[in-house]
């Protein structure tokens, strides 16, 4: 049982500052979490973390928000951090990070970046997270590769997708290497494995760039190759991501991207004798680019209008410290965002492979979802797009020019909307900062 | 239809093989969860389902009111939060009904017509206004943005009750006048014993609302010692842990059963109730 | 106005005076706040921008807006009447004084009492062109009907094929359509007993005693059916939501009004066109039900009146 908040406090909150701490988590997330500020409460006599579990936390952060009635701590994702900032919802912690002596150098610079914007350090990293591929050994055994051979570019993982596709006696798939479109979550960011961006500072907008072309062709060769109807239908018979019928471990499809955390459903849902391996999932020219990942956090913010910003604070950092960091992310079975690991850390971790996405995390090719307020926008459309194009409905020729277009004007909408503002937003954020 | 000539034994038999196909697709889900909430984690979600566990998982009731938090502390919040919305919706929408049903004022019509236009307001539209209305009455935090309003005359309520109170003759009501009878007294001792079974259908309606409610919990309530049960059944959906189907469908099965049971006899009194007392017609 | 036409309106109003305060409070408010949003570029956590008419000039251009449009239409358009018809007949069937009705009674109206998240998971697999058990009933049909005619069709891929995915929908929507059932129940309680007397007498039979004696004295609560059903139709938001996981579909084919403003309010920070969209669907609502309400009153019997 999660650890109780009351308004009858426990004795030990009595003469402090209570600090309410919204977060998203739920289950062995939110243990891990709870320990942490147990630890905290204990630390010390004068702040007390009042942790509340909060789903749809988004929504409800933004309401309070709005509405001047923010919790002091909140968790949010690395992609909304843009958008809350630039709308003046959350306080700048630059001064707090120099004060507390916390530097750029203690992370890795990808998590670091998560929690800039225009300038300013907004959040910092709870638990963060990169993404692999993950494959089943025994498929490959069964299709005569060698199951300790990842892919090592797109076109040796295609060449196996080839290996690894059985069709049945009605010539209906029942197993397939590989498919962009499951689980389908980063369809918005392929193009980060050809090499491109959806947005460049200097470019804007770059949803019909070559790179993009590139990636769209790649989508287009699945229903050429294996047929949209037949795709269609090897989808259809997919269960429940959190379900035995996950198709990775059903065998339905032998590659999939992930993150980290798949190694809780594998432990929950996976056949006893699953094998499975994970490496970095392969660019289009590995030479180019190696180690490409999207990078995201779970991320600590101060929401605008807090009503204990110094104690908020007191807290964040506490937990980017070394031992709570450790102890909340293998808690959590993720890796640290800190550069400083223990040795304890790998070796309690029972994850294998945990420090393939701490290493990737490292890479230079670690790229994130872009820092703009339309992101979720553009990700809509651009999942819309691929969606389309794997109905075998549409070609990128079709798609992409129209949808360059729309999202050229909503970010130019979005730039404006900025412009308005930037000179009273930059001095607001100049004197917090100064204060 | 209540009838009044007996029916026939071809009658009955028909009757009963279109309510059966029926029961086959009305009884799906509830079985599905129930036989959900019975399994071991490994054996939810298999699709076909297997309708019944390997091992029966009886303790994953008590596993599930564990973990969802204070259990019997939600259960209190959502009894409190149902009983003053109920009182209130019932109150409040007869009230109301009664003047759009039996009193003919000038303009009536009209504002009548301004009660349905309100349930058109595209709800995403109005939320932000209504939440910075509580939070500057400063009910934020506590469960007065969730009962409150119920004192206030919803319109579907009011809509619904109206539509019940016009079918009540007119003629009942003239009596009651020449007998001396104020407007008052015409309201509550000729159209509200009338009207039981509309009525309860108003407040059950009104209690399902709010016992399965999620949203108004969700944003107003800021203390996990006021959570409600609809709120703590999140505690078992997690993006990157997983969901613990079982333990999910076995709350939702806690949750789910009161309403059963409370519309089982509720059902009764007002459909079968009102026909053997023979108040009307 | 006479002396009793005041006393009536001060009656009037006095009764429905809880409803005048939470409207003013609750609608009235909020609906001139966010008609005054609709002029302004807004995105909820900083103050509004007035940018004059904008908002509205771009609804006109904007694709995915009519898109949702049309597939709101389209939703209300088969789903009004079906969920009205499939849920009368239920209550007609469930108000014989038959031994049991009263566990037929709850069994058909428990999915409108569990928590939508089972029922969305459950869907999602009973709608499933491959696994899914409809198909699984629907196969032997097909099966016959490919013998006879040596053809090769097969039954839907619901939640899969765009153009399934709305008749899926509405199957779903027929589903938890408990709550006019009940009212409907209700309703019937309502018939006098006499005038099924005077027209057994007459020698009606079923049929003629449904169209002629049922239907008319139900008018109210048909009424108050349709209408509910007209204005749930036009903000669909919950089932499509639930069904496709929170996309809008394939194709997008279950990007409803409702949902598009639901993104466009908290998911895109733009709330100023979330404004404007939603009083041009409370319009075009506005209108077609003043449109149903005033046809409706020529069918409508009140005996009260």
């Amino acid at each position: 049982m999660l650890g109780g908040c009351s308004r009858e406090l426990p004795p030990e909150a009595e003469g402090r500052v209570v600090i309410d701490y919204w977060e998203k988590w739920t289950g062995f997330e939110a243990e891990a979490m709870q320990a942490v500020v147990d630890d905290f409460n204990a630390s010390q006599d004068r702040i007390y973390v009042r942790y509340l579990p909060v789903s749809q936390i988004d929504r409800k952060l933004l309401l309070a928000i709005a509405g001047g009635n923010p919790p002091d701590v909140a968790g949010m994702w690395s992609y909304a951090v843009a958008a809350y900032s630039e709308n003046n919802a959350l306080t700048p912690l630059d001064t707090y990070v120099a004060e507390a002596g916390i530097v750029e150098e203690d992370y890795y610079p990808i998590f670091w970046e998560l929690g800039l914007h225009r300038g300013h350090l907004w959040a910092l990293p709870s638990t963060p997270a990169t993404n692999a591929l993950h494959w089943n050994k025994k498929l490959f055994r069964d299709a005569g590769l060698d199951p300790d051979k990842p892919p090592r570019s797109l076109a040796e993982l295609e060449a196996m997708n080839e290996k690894l596709l059985l069709r049945d006696a009605n010539g209906r798939i029942i197993r397939l290497g590989h498919n962009p479109q499951e689980p389908g979550w980063w369809n918005a960011s392929w193009v980060a494995w050809f090499g491109g961006e959806p947005w460049t500072p200097e470019d804007g907008m770059l949803a019909d760039s070559p790179q993009m072309r590139e990636a769209f062709a790649w989508f287009e060769s699945y229903p050429e190759r294996f047929g949209g109807h037949d795709l269609q239908q090897l989808r259809n018979s997919f269960g429940n991501f959190a379900s035995p019928q996950n198709p990775f471990f059903t065998g339905r499809v032998a590659m999939t991207l992930q993150g980290p955390w798949l190694y809780n459903f594998i432990k929950d849902y996976a056949p006893e004798d699953f094998e499975w391996g994970v490496a970095p999932f392969p660019s289009l020219d590995p030479e180019r680019w190696p180690g490409v990942t999207i990078a995201e956090s779970d991320q600590l913010v101060i929401p605008a209008g807090a009503k204990h910003p110094e104690e908020a604070f007191e807290f964040i950092r506490y937990v980017q410290q070394q031992g709570p960091m450790e102890k909340l992310c293998l808690g959590q079975k993720k890796f640290s965002p800190l550069v400083e690991v223990s040795d304890a850390f790998y070796a309690e971790h029972p994850n294998p492979y945990i420090k393939v996405f701490a290493d990737l995390a490292a890479s230079p090719n670690a790229a994130r979802t872009s820092p703009i307020t339309i992101w979720n926008e553009y990700r809509n459309e651009m999942t819309n797009a691929v969606d389309t194009v794997f109905l075998g409905d549409a070609t990128a020729e079709d798609l992409l020019p129209p949808l360059q277009k729309n999202m050229v004007e909503a970010y130019d909408r979005a730039q404006e909307r900025w412009e308005r503002v930037a000179e009273q937003r930059e001095e607001e954020w100049r004197q917090d900062v100064e204060e | 239809m209540s009838f009044v000539r007996p029916l026939t034994l071809w009658q009955k038999a028909i009757i009963y093989t279109l309510l059966l196909l029926g029961v086959a697709a009305f009884l799906t889900p509830f079985l599905w969860m129930v036989s959900t909430a019975l399994k071991p984690l490994r054996e939810t979600m298999s699709f076909p389902p297997k309708w019944i566990p390997s091992e029966w998982q009886w303790g994953n009731f008590h596993r599930a009111m564990i973990e969802m938090g204070p259990f019997w502390r939600y259960l209190g919040n959502t009894l409190i939060i149902c009983f003053l919305s109920v009182a209130g919706t019932v109150m409040s929408s007869a009230l109301a009904a009664y003047g759009f049903a039996r009193i003919r004022w000038r303009g009536r019509d009209t504002v009548f017509l301004i009660v349905l236009a309100t349930m058109m307001i595209p709800f995403p539209v109005i939320m932000v206004p209504i939440y910075t209305l509580f939070r500057e009455l400063s009910w934020t935090g506590t469960f007065r943005p969730l009962w409150v309003p119920c004192f206030l005359a919803g319109a579907f309520n009011v809509f619904l009750l109206r539509q019940f109170f016009m079918t009540i003759p007119q003629e009942l009501s003239e009596a009651a006048r020449i007998d001396g009878c104020s407007e008052w007294g015409i309201f509550w001792r000729v159209v509200l014993p009338l009207s039981r079974p509309a009525l309860l259908v108003v407040a059950l309606f009104q209690f399902m609302f709010s016992w399965n409610d999620f949203l108004g919990p969700l944003i107003y309530l800021t203390d996990q010692q006021d959570y409600t049960l609809a709120l703590g059944l999140q505690s078992f959906q997690s993006k990157s842990g997983g969901t613990s189907w079982n333990l999910l469908m076995a709350a939702s099965t806690l949750i789910a059963v009161p309403v059963i049971v409370l519309f089982f006899f509720t059902q009764k009194s007002f459909v079968e109730g009102i026909a053997t007392t023979g108040s009307k017609g | 106005m006479s002396r009793s036409d005041w006393i009536r309106l001060r009656n009037g109003l006095l009764f429905i005076s809880p409803w005048i305060l939470g409207f003013v409070v609750l609608n009235l408010y909020p609906l001139l706040s966010s008609f005054a949003y609709s002029f302004t570029d807004y995105s909820v956590l900083s103050d509004p921008v007035y940018v004059g008419t904008d908002n509205y000039e771009r609804l006109l251009k904007d694709g995915l807006f009519w898109q949702s449009l049309y597939n709101t239409f389209f939703f209300a358009a088969f789903s009004i009447p079906a969920s009205l018809a499939v849920s009368l007949i239920f209550a007609v069937l469930l108000n014989f004084e038959l031994p049991g009705r009263s566990i037929f009674r709850t069994i058909y109206f428990l999915p409108s009492l569990l928590p939508l998240v089972c029922l969305g998971v459950l869907w999602q697999w009973l709608l499933n062109g491959d696994i899914g058990l409809i198909n699984a009933a629907l196969d032997p049909f097909f099966d016959t009907f490919n013998r006879i005619f040596g053809t090769s069709v097969r039954p839907p891929n619901w939640l899969a094929d765009p153009a399934f995915t709305k008749p899926a929908l509405i199957l779903t929507t027929v589903w938890t359509a408990g709550n006019a059932v009940v009212i409907f129940l209700a309703g019937l309680q309502d018939v006098p007993r006499s005038l099924y007397e005077a027209a057994e007498i007459d020698g009606a039979n079923f049929f003629q005693k449904l169209l002629h004696v049922t239907l008319p004295m139900i008018s109210p609560v048909i009424y108050f059916n349709g209408i509910m059903a007209l204005i749930g139709s036009f903000q669909v938001f919950a089932l499509p939501f639930i069904i496709t996981g929170g996309s809008d579909g394939p194709g997008r084919s279950l990007m409803f009004t409702a949902t598009y403003i639901y993104r466009r309010a908290f998911e895109y920070w733009d709330m100023g066109y979330a404004c404007a969209i939603g009083l041009v669907l409370f319009l075009f609502v506005l209108v077609l039900t003043l449109l149903a309400h005033f046809i409706s009153q020529r069918y409508t019997y009140y005996q009260g009146e």
